[in-house]
């Protein structure tokens, strides 16, 4: 679905902080939203958690810079990092130019994934969550 | 929250721009990207809305020698058309402000002084008692003003104003006019390359004039940047901002900007204690960093060894160097340029090495660059 110009893919899950996951295989894909992306205009320096890294859902997981501004990641689950999408280091661009698909960040072997999904919001909430912070 | 003063081009902003507030003024923050329009001015041109400057008019017989107690250059030495860089320092040589002062006629002279400050700027000129005869205007809000920068930034330009820009060397002003408006144009800017500072006269916000017609002409061949651009592009070229780089606590010899004392120069306001700090040793040194990994943000600690020699003042990505570059306020024993040094990034300590800016080679970006494509 598309909430003004942000695109919300309905077969993500998604976290407050603009944060998408996707399961693949296994293992569970995390990125940031159109919203976050176009939020920072021009993503050029990505420093997610590292490969074997623990995260823990809704902590920290490393940072997302534009030439303005840090902005913080929030891991959607527990787990252990076990792919960094290596890409990016010489094109982070990719994470404006294809947030949901080139530009991934990091790949997460879940705790317990069964019970994360439960507290990340589907498409149709993330974009209820969205467009009461556009209304502010 | 007070109300947002706008520009003459706010409608165009609004429309095309993410806006951001900016010393009381709503500006544009960028209408692409950041990136985009920063390379836009390094290789090409870009147009920045810089109308909320503060713009004050000084006219009369004893201007000069009045503006002459005012900064540590020298004001009567410069012919009329010059324009020249400069400070406003306080009893103990901190940085008020820097300006640039245009010289239009013998006794007519231009500041143009950055938005936020341009109060205590006034505040501090008054003080000084400007002598019967010197009337000040200050026409920031009856005027606005266009930056056109980048190597073709003369190209842009051009067909919307009479003065032959070809004979406008760097850091001269001239009185004309764009599209038949009453306009000032020098031959300056913020962002390291070749370019033009317009102020276009008689063009306040409701009654713009040709103002806004200036500026959608100049859409249409040169790249609109916002204030996203406006700082990558200072800091790459190594400029201080007054507020993070410069300021009330910083003196011009702290800031590296004593080539703008004007040597032998006495009795302008904070010369008794630039005096004296030409006398002591420096503690801290404006200098540039760059860094291999990470982008250094304001605050960060500089490490030299395992000992905290200073900290970051401003920080960015270069779109150029496609590095992380940083000015920072360092120990100036054991920083010189070239220096290994480490930035705290967060938890981790990035290898980076101090330079003296500008950040990019001088011979292939800047106005000093080998044919400016004009």
């Amino acid at each position: 679905m598309k909430l003004q110009s942000y695109d919300i893919p309905d077969d993500l899950l998604y976290t407050k902080e603009h944060e998408w996951a996707r399961e693949v295989g296994p293992s569970v894909r995390v990125g940031i939203t159109d919203y976050a992306a176009k939020t920072l205009n021009d993503v050029v320096y990505v420093a997610p958690s590292k490969v074997n890294d623990e995260v823990i859902q809704f902590k920290s997981m490393g940072t997302v810079e534009s030439i303005k501004a840090v902005s913080e990641l929030y891991s959607p689950l527990s787990g252990t990092v076990t792919r960094v999408n290596t890409e990016l280091d010489l094109h982070p661009e990719l994470v404006n130019k294809s947030p949901y698909s080139e530009g991934w960040l990091v790949e997460v072997k879940a705790l317990d994934f069964a019970s994360d999904r439960k507290r990340l919001l589907d498409a149709k909430q993330y974009a209820a969550h969205l467009e009461t912070l556009l209304k502010k | 929250m007070d109300v947002l003063k706008t520009t003459q081009f706010h409608q165009y902003h609004s429309e095309h721009a993410k806006l951001t507030e900016f010393a009381g003024y709503e500006m544009p923050l960028w209408y692409t990207t950041t990136t985009d329009e920063h390379l836009a001015v390094r290789n090409d041109s870009g147009i920045f809305d810089v109308s909320h400057m503060g713009r004050f008019m000084f006219r009369g017989g004893p201007t000069a020698s009045f503006l002459e107690g005012l900064v540590p250059t020298q004001v009567q030495k410069q012919s009329v058309g010059k324009e020249f860089y400069t400070l406003l320092l306080n009893d103990r040589a901190g940085i008020i402000d820097d300006l640039v002062i245009l010289r239009l006629g013998e006794t007519e002279f231009m500041l143009v002084v950055n938005a936020a400050n341009a109060g205590t700027d006034m505040d501090h000129i008054r003080n000084r008692g400007p002598p019967e005869g010197v009337e000040i205007e200050d026409l920031t809000s009856s005027s606005a003003m266009v930056a056109v920068q980048g190597p073709k930034a003369q190209k842009a330009l051009q067909p919307l104003t009479d003065l032959d820009l070809g004979q406008l060397r760097k850091f001269r002003c001239s009185e004309t006019k764009v599209l038949g408006q009453p306009s000032i144009i020098s031959r300056t800017g913020y962002t390291g390359e070749d370019g033009f500072e317009v102020i276009i006269l008689d063009a306040s916000n409701d009654e713009p004039g040709r103002a806004t017609e200036f500026w959608e002409r100049l859409t249409e061949v040169s790249k609109p940047c916002g204030l996203g651009a406006r700082d990558s592009l200072r800091l790459e070229a190594g400029l201080p901002l007054h507020g993070l780089d410069i300021d009330q606590q910083t003196n011009p010899l702290q800031a590296d900007l004593v080539w703008v004392l004007s040597p032998g120069k006495t009795g302008y306001a904070g010369s008794e204690a630039v005096s004296d700090l030409r006398t002591k040793t420096l503690d801290v040194v404006r200098r540039g960093v760059i860094v291999e990994q990470g982008i250094p943000r304001h605050g960060f600690d500089v490490l030299g060894g395992s000992d905290s020699v200073g900290k970051v003042t401003s920080g960015t990505f270069s779109p150029i160097l496609r590095k992380g570059i940083a000015l920072c306020r360092l120990r100036p024993e054991g920083t010189e340029p070239g220096t290994r040094v480490r930035v705290v990034i967060r938890d981790s300590a990035q290898d980076g090495q101090t330079v003296k800016p500008p950040f990019y080679d001088e011979r292939q970006y800047g106005w000093k660059r080998q044919g400016n494509g004009n």
